[in-house]
């Protein structure tokens, strides 16, 4: 009987294959899940949201965390570093162009630094919602 | 002025994937979305006034 119910529970939590490539996709570029899934108003609401998060927090003169960062501890880097990566690609290619990462103090200066630090937090941290939400549809735990 | 379009800006785009992933249909959606709004809005506004009378 325990079995049973242990079997059933595994058959519900496993999700397939295509769940995860969705949720990959979806965290690697925002929207993308949601394309693949032929959600388009959620794509484009819950992507552009993302997308637009980033682009004015960039704007902003908002600056992306790494582990490279001077004058402070490595481990105090890493949450909003993992809060950044959830933009994907958006990280990935502002880390290969080496484009907002600097920490200057011109740029630290303008009234809107921790504005635009905060909307590029946020940006990540909606994808990992909308990359999680992607992953629920293609697994057939949310309509 | 700026601060509260900048506000305004961020409880927008946090409500729209608020309430585009929660409940089922679409008006609970939309009315989910404008609640997380008005609550980001809300709090924003009395946290600002707290803030404004601490020295």
């Amino acid at each position: 009987m325990v079995k049973t119910e242990r079997m059933q529970a595994d058959e519900v939590e496993s999700a397939p294959a295509s769940a995860w490539l969705t949720g990959a996709a979806a965290w690697f570029l925002p929207g993308l899940g949601h394309l693949m899934l032929k959600r388009w108003w959620r794509a484009a609401l819950m992507g552009g949201a993302v997308w637009l998060c980033f682009f004015v927090g960039m704007a902003m003169g908002g600056h992306l965390f790494d582990l490279e960062a001077e004058g402070s501890s490595t481990l105090l880097q890493v949450p909003p570093m993992i809060a950044n990566l959830g933009t994907g690609a958006l990280y990935l290619v502002s880390y290969l162009l080496d484009y907002g990462f600097k920490d200057d103090p011109a740029q630290a200066a303008r009234a809107t630094y921790e504005y635009g630090n905060t909307f590029l937090l946020i940006a990540g941290l909606l994808n990992y919602l909308t990359m999680l939400d992607a992953f629920d549809i293609a697994a057939g735990r949310k309509p | 002025m700026r601060h509260f379009l900048v506000m305004t800006l961020f409880a927008a785009l946090a409500s729209v994937v608020f309430g585009a992933m929660a409940k089922d249909t679409m008006q609970e959606r939309l009315l989910y979305g404008l609640k997380v709004f008005a609550e980001f809005m809300v709090i924003g506004l009395v946290l600002g006034w707290i803030l404004y009378f601490i020295p």
